[in-house]
């Protein structure tokens, strides 16, 4: 599930979406609210079902895991949220002790005795992974603890036939006391940490799971610095400050050019800042724009069309400086890439082909014509901000060369194109996404391989490449988290269709090695096998890896301690609003 | 007297008539040219005489604005925009006239069997037409379209298979009328087959309403081409096609590129238009209330 979960963001970001034009409103500029958007409609707002992007923006404001990452620091540091201190880590990897701190309370609710918050404990967790896990639930989320925590999947499947339930103990899930966790694994999972700073682990109270049953989705209840406020459908949730939040304070360290920019003014001031935050569902691109440049909205990223008008070079345009408002580039752990089918007939078995298509693969215009410039080269699967990508790595079939590409193209045997049948090249039906099919069926034009496009729907889409049917595709993949592993398993020979791995690439050695990988922990053993790996996926060409996608956010002059990274989710607590600047500024839009 | 004075019987036809009163109607008669502009147009595009370089990718020009080299301007691949609108129209006149002539042949065999034969057939047909009529034609279009995939047989085939229902009930209700007819009566006095009442003595008699209908249905099947590979289900990509020209243009007015919707939407609208001008004064030409001069 992880495979759909995590290319949505694309999708939508590409699909054509008729939608229900939202308009914001103001709730109020003297509080501090903060005006933020989502570019989809919000499912619910239960942990186990934050999939999308747009969901969790607001799950995860409500609801807390037990680790997160620093705000400021990068590349991204985990560091402890629910949990008192990081887990200790027993010698063979195969035991997590977590201490979780004393007194949280989870936010106030009818579903309590008195309406009062009780306090969390361990056994909270036990019981909101079991729910993650419980197949009647149908979380899509369960792929973070599938195979790797004792008990947990025989439970899933006892449950199925009715005899286990939520009491029933589980061997890999104890809790020591009300306040140690220990989590027995079924072999090392050094991602086990990345996981836990998911939203989908957050703990939820079984009192309020019980009370409200399928209506929980609508009636969220966490432990986090907001609480839910209202929702009205297709257009707005409003989240409020929760009154006994915990005393936690913005950190007072980051990157060195953080104090530059301000990000540090906040310093051990007690979190969060914001009275109120409003997500407005605003799935139209133009609709958002223009209400950011209103002031509707506090931040928003740069459509790909208004781009020009807003960026000039690599800065903001005067017009937009002088309003007050700032740009912030994040490098996003993201790959785009197009696959082949290794299975088919033609491509599977031909080398060379693929790499002769690789070469003739112009992606620098590309990256100009579809990104405005807003993205890097990809020259293998591993994508900048994460452990094994190396900046200065060159892969020899990556470079835009026609000669050399119709050398290739010869020795797979097909001098000038001659004898290659027409090869087909799946996307979906959204403008920008036929654009590019379009863009890779010209550049393979240059070399004589005629290519046919095939567009779907999304869904259709993905059943294609589920099914082993599409022979060349294009997509792209955002990081769930900051580990290689996480883009190399696109590749490993236990994911092939109907799994992630699309391109359904084997190779024993690739295999070998992410296996190996997989039982050590990050340091430069690791990093050393990730690249091998990547060494092998470049000589073997399954892909032709695309772009690394840069986000441009412009945000108002109001906003304070912005600091975006598509995998902070918890970062609206961080935000501050300065209502005498916004009036200030208003003024001037 | 002299026999000159008395014209040919075959001159005073319906449709000599129709072509004199055409021919006296100036707006029908440009409207005629426009049509004849645009089938020439089709015709030397698809033969290669003219704007051969629709396909030509110059990624050193895109969006270029309207230029004495480009007319038009050029695309998001530095393509020429002109000479792909005009290629647009190769799509859309050949969706019009294989997808009309499609509905028009099915609908004139089904209308024609039911209104003939009545009873059972007629019962059958019309079951199957008004099963068909229920389902909004642009929902049938697309589920089509959807199951058969982008390309321009699944259009042909979607606009053939959904636009013959009006048609068919017209030439049911013409069948209807004429089989009790003298003239089929005759025929039938003679030993005329079925087939040969059918095809050789009805069908000439209700030709001129085959005639208005084509029209009518051609513009819809333009319109439903430009709709479809709007949404992404007409022609395969990279086909020029209006619809899919103004579909990119919903990206490109943002950044104030409006020639590309300009051409296609302009190509589109002098076509309908002169279709609908020439189709209302055919129709009054071949109507036989018209009091003939």
């Amino acid at each position: 599930m992880i495979f759909c979960r995590r290319l949505l963001t694309f999708a939508l970001g590409l699909s054509f979406v008729f939608g229900h034009l939202s308009c914001t409103r103001r709730v109020s500029d003297q509080d501090g609210t903060i005006n933020t958007v989502v570019s989809a409609n919000i499912k619910g707002l239960d942990p186990i079902f934050s999939s999308d992007v747009y969901t969790n923006a607001v799950v995860a404001q409500i609801y807390e895991p037990l680790l997160t990452y620093h705000y400021l620091k990068r590349p991204l540091t985990l560091q402890p949220l629910l949990a008192a201190e990081m887990p200790k880590v027993s010698e063979d990897g195969l035991t997590h002790t977590f201490k979780i701190k004393k007194g949280i309370q989870f936010q106030d609710n009818p579903a309590f005795p008195g309406g009062k918050g009780r306090e969390l404990v361990a056994e909270d967790f036990i019981y909101s992974w079991k729910r993650l896990a419980d197949p009647r639930n149908q979380s899509d989320g369960f792929w973070v603890f599938d195979g790797r925590i004792k008990g947990l999947n025989e439970w899933r499947e006892a449950v199925l036939k009715e005899e286990a339930d939520y009491d029933t103990p589980i061997a890999g899930l104890v809790a020591k006391d009300p306040y140690t966790l220990e989590i027995q694994l079924t072999r090392p999972y050094y991602q086990l940490h990345y996981v836990l700073a998911m939203t989908y682990t957050a703990p939820v109270p079984r009192e309020a799971v019980e009370r409200y049953k399928e209506e929980f989705i609508n009636n969220p209840v966490g432990t986090g610095p907001y609480r839910f406020d209202s929702w009205v459908r297709n257009s707005r949730v409003t989240l409020v400050k929760n009154p006994n939040w915990r005393e936690e304070f913005y950190p007072s360290e980051g990157e060195p050019e953080d104090r530059a920019r301000g990000l540090l003014e906040d310093a051990g001031q007690a979190l969060p800042f914001a009275e109120r935050i409003v997500f407005h569902e605003i799935i139209e691109d133009q609709p958002r724009w223009l209400n950011f440049m209103r002031g509707n909205l506090d931040f928003v990223d740069i459509p790909k069309d208004n781009f020009e008008s807003a960026v000039v070079g690599d800065s903001l345009s005067p017009q937009l400086a002088e309003k007050g408002i700032f740009l912030q580039v994040s490098t996003e752990p993201d790959v785009t890439y197009t696959a082949f089918n290794m299975k088919d007939p033609i491509l599977g078995q031909n080398v060379n082909l693929r790499k002769a298509i690789s070469l003739a693969y112009d992606t620098e215009t590309l990256i100009e014509r579809f990104y405005n410039g807003r993205a890097i080269v990809a020259h293998s699967p591993i994508p900048p901000g994460v452990d094994g990508y190396d900046p200065g790595f060159r892969n020899p079939y990556k470079e835009y060369n026609l000669e050399k590409a119709k050398e290739y193209l010869a020795k797979a045997g097909f001098p000038e194109g001659q004898g290659l049948p027409e090869l087909e090249f799946s996307t979906i039906s959204s403008p920008t996404a036929r654009q590019m099919a379009e863009y890779f069926q010209q550049n393979m034009a240059q070399l004589g391989i005629r290519v046919r496009i095939s567009s779907s729907s999304w869904p259709q889409f993905t059943n294609k490449i589920r099914e082993g049917q599409a022979q060349i595709y294009g997509i792209a993949w955002l990081g769930d988290y900051p580990d290689a592993e996480n883009f190399l398993q696109l590749l490993y020979g236990g994911n092939v269709s109907p799994g992630p791995n699309g391109s359904n690439f084997q190779n024993e050695e690739f295999d070998r090695l992410y296996e190996r990988a997989s039982r050590l922990p990050a340091g430069p053993e690791r990093t050393r096998l990730y690249q091998q790996m990547r060494d092998i996926v470049v000589a073997q060409a399954p892909w032709v890896p695309g772009a690394h996608r840069q986000s441009y956010y412009v945000a108002h002059g109001w906003l304070k301690n912005f600091k975006r990274n598509s995998m902070i989710q918890d970062y609206f607590k961080y935000l501050r609003v300065d209502p005498k600047k916004r009036a200030e500024l208003k003024a001037k839009l | 007297m002299s026999q000159s004075q008395k014209p040919p019987a075959r001159r005073n036809s319906l449709w000599w008539d129709a072509l004199r009163h055409l021919r006296r109607q100036p707006l029908a008669m440009v409207s005629l040219g426009v049509i004849l502009f645009y089938v020439g147009l089709a015709l030397l595009c698809s033969a290669g005489v003219i704007f051969t370089d629709y396909a030509l990718v110059d990624h050193n020009r895109p969006y270029q604005e309207p230029s004495w080299e480009n007319w038009l301007g050029t695309d998001i691949f530095g393509r020429d925009v002109l000479a792909r609108a005009a290629h647009g129209s190769i799509t859309s006149l050949s969706v019009g006239f294989v997808g009309t002539g499609l509905a028009l042949v099915i609908g004139t065999l089904l209308g024609a069997l039911a209104g003939y034969f009545g009873g059972r057939t007629d019962d059958l047909v019309v079951w199957f037409y008004t099963t068909v009529d229920t389902i909004p034609y642009i929902l049938l279009v697309v589920s089509l379209a959807f199951i058969m995939g982008p390309s321009l047989q699944t259009l042909y085939l979607a606009i053939g298979l959904t636009f013959w229902v009006s048609h068919c009930r017209i030439v049911r209700a013409e069948f209807l009328k004429h089989r009790e007819r003298d003239y089929v009566q005759g025929a039938l006095a003679v030993g005329a087959s079925h087939w040969r009442r059918i095809f050789i003595h009805i069908l000439p008699n209700i030709f001129h309403l085959i005639l208005i209908n084509f029209s009518l249905v051609f513009v819809t099947a333009v319109k439903s081409e430009v709709i479809l590979s709007f949404l992404g289900l007409g022609v395969e990509p990279g086909v020029p096609s209006w619809g899919m020209m103004i579909n990119d243009a919903r990206l490109e007015l943002p950044r104030g590129v409006w020639w590309g919707l300009a051409a296609a939407t302009g190509f589109m609208f002098f076509l309908i238009l002169a279709f609908n001008l020439f189709n209302d004064a055919l129709r009054e030409a071949l109507d036989p209330k018209r009091s003939r001069v």
